[in-house]
């Protein structure tokens, strides 16, 4: 078992009577890239503030790195990057004013900056006004000034936001690669479901302040995986029939749905329903949103 | 501490704003044109021109530009998630705090040079008797300055809470508006934070009688200290608990 990066117990944070975070027991161990899942306003963002030490618990601890964060912030805070919610920047200083601010109070060298220029592919932009940045960029800067320091804990919230598919690519493989290349352990925070699949290999779910799943990515795809949907004539025929050949299935207003299988099962269904002469007008996958998948998380919590 | 000189060399990064610079510029400027223009019975004397000069200056401002200055360096803050980006690097919330203090002290310093330089070449220029009186300006331009550093505590507590680059500015002038009236009170002059930097700047000290201007520095000092104390503990400690 590989030791702790983030741990909080009993995490909870106030606003005026209302739980913007409740009871939250994090568990983050190194080198993972744990997903924070959650529609807006579920604390995501919260949490994250509060383990950057930006507003403070209304009870709860939290530990990173092993060290209390009341007693150790600026030990911790040294060794994590971070991007929190909207990318922050001064917009009258150009990127790498932005930086050398920042490399300023991180006491890194100034080969840094370029350094993380490229890693962000930024280079040629540089000494532009931030201001003139489109979203993406000042994303892109904001994930710059998170690595600038050499940090062993990433904490980005959102990074994707704003930015082009390419762009999204391009961040996402980078995340991938933070564990490998430089041994440093990702906490990413996203509202999109296929964004968090992508990356992590962990996932929690916020919903309204708590914590209502957390598992590994494999286990949460075969929890929220999505059905085969079959459109034939003569369904109910067609139903009894694969059923007595071991497939499991229901019909649902005249579809047949099956839980997800893998493309050979598929090949071998679609074969013998048409070797028994059924027309087949329709095959589709239909995979469940993460409001469904939610849905059923949080109902599955209230029946438990 | 040891983080202050870091968060003050990021913050000189950051000030790398034309408007600042501008902003030094605009009182001993406007000060050189009234030097120039006002007129003395008989020959021009080094008190005199300082009275003139330092009248707005005093009075106006001192005040006004430790209001810009603190709003200034907290609006990059407040625009696009700045306090979250700093608070979340390795820095004591107490070094930020300082270091932005200290920036805007050593900008209304270099205000008050140049406002030095401005007095001595008027004086030059209009022909003044006798040499530089040294004795005479350099407390007065200390003392209008250390008068002023309450004013940019108050200042810089409520830019660094609220979010609006106005809202500070009008609670600063509102309250250095009514120093045309208080400069003339005994009453309240001496009490009135605002009016400080006037008081310390007026060449008729102890043996004038001119409303609240013949206190005596010693007296002034012990509002400018007790308010600057006030103003820079409740600031401080509001940002050390702020929500970012």
């Amino acid at each position: 078992m590989s030791e702790t990066i983030i741990e909080t117990k009993g995490l909870l944070k106030n606003y005026k009577g209302r739980a913007a975070v409740k009871d939250l027991n994090l568990n983050i161990r190194k080198g993972e890239i744990y997903g924070f899942l959650g529609p807006n306003g579920a604390g995501k963002t919260t949490t994250i503030r509060l383990l950057l030490g930006l507003i403070a618990p209304s009870a709860g601890t939290i530990e990173i790195f092993g060290k209390d964060l009341r007693h150790e912030k600026m030990n911790i805070l040294r060794k994590v990057g971070s991007l929190v919610e909207s990318p922050s920047y001064y917009g009258h200083l150009t990127a790498i004013q932005n930086l050398e601010a920042i490399r300023r109070i991180l006491n890194v060298p100034k080969s840094r900056i370029s350094e993380v220029l490229d890693i962000v592919s930024l280079t040629g932009e540089e000494k532009r006004p931030v201001k003139g940045f489109s979203l993406g960029m000042k994303q892109r800067l904001g994930i710059a000034s998170a690595l600038l320091g050499n940090p062993e804990l990433l904490i980005l919230d959102e990074p994707t936001n704003g930015l082009d598919p390419s762009g999204i690519q391009e961040i996402r493989d980078l995340i991938k690669r933070m564990p490998q290349e430089h041994g440093i352990t990702v906490l990413v925070s996203s509202h999109l479901l296929s964004e968090i699949e992508l990356m992590a290999n962990t996932v929690g779910i916020l919903h309204q302040g708590s914590m209502v799943y957390q598992d590994s990515i494999t286990n949460l795809q075969q929890r929220a995986a999505g059905e085969m949907r079959l459109v034939v004539s003569e369904p109910e025929m067609a139903l009894s029939f694969v059923e007595n050949r071991g497939y499991t299935g229901v019909l649902q207003n005249g579809t047949l749905c099956f839980t997800r299988m893998n493309d050979t099962t598929v090949a071998q269904l679609v074969k013998v329903l048409v070797e028994k002469g059924h027309a087949i007008y329709r095959v589709e996958e239909r995979r469940q949103s993460l409001e469904e998948f939610f849905l059923q998380v949080v109902g599955g919590v209230s029946h438990d | 501490m040891r983080t202050l000189g870091r968060v003050l060399s990021a913050e000189i990064v950051k000030m790398s704003s034309r408007y600042l610079w501008l902003l030094i510029l605009a009182s001993p400027a406007f000060a050189v044109l009234i030097g120039m223009s006002q007129s003395e019975e008989g020959p021009i004397s080094w008190e005199f021109i300082l009275s003139v000069m330092g009248a707005i200056h005093g009075m106006l401002f001192l005040p006004i530009l430790s209001g810009l200055f603190t709003a200034l360096l907290c609006r990059y803050e407040h625009h696009n998630g700045g306090w979250k980006q700093l608070l979340s690097l390795p820095v004591s919330r107490g070094s930020v705090y300082l270091s932005k203090f200290i920036v805007a002290a050593v900008l209304l310093a270099a205000v008050q040079l140049l406002f030095l330089v401005c007095f001595l070449g008027v004086g030059w220029w209009r022909e003044a008797g006798g040499p530089p009186p040294w004795e005479m300006v350099l407390p007065r331009i200390l003392g209008s300055w250390l008068a002023t550093l309450p004013l940019a505590a108050l200042q810089l507590a409520v830019s660094q809470a609220w979010s609006s680059f106005a809202a500070p500015l009008a609670l600063n002038v509102t309250f250095t508006i009514p120093n045309m009236l208080v400069a003339n009170s005994t009453t309240y002059g001496p009490y009135y934070p605002w009016v400080q930097p006037l008081i310390a700047m007026s060449p008729y000290g102890a043996d004038g009688n001119f409303g609240a201007l013949n206190l005596p520095l010693e007296s002034l000092m012990i509002v400018v200290l007790g308010s600057f104390v006030l103003f820079f503990t409740a600031g401080l400690l509001s940002f050390r608990r702020k929500a970012v």
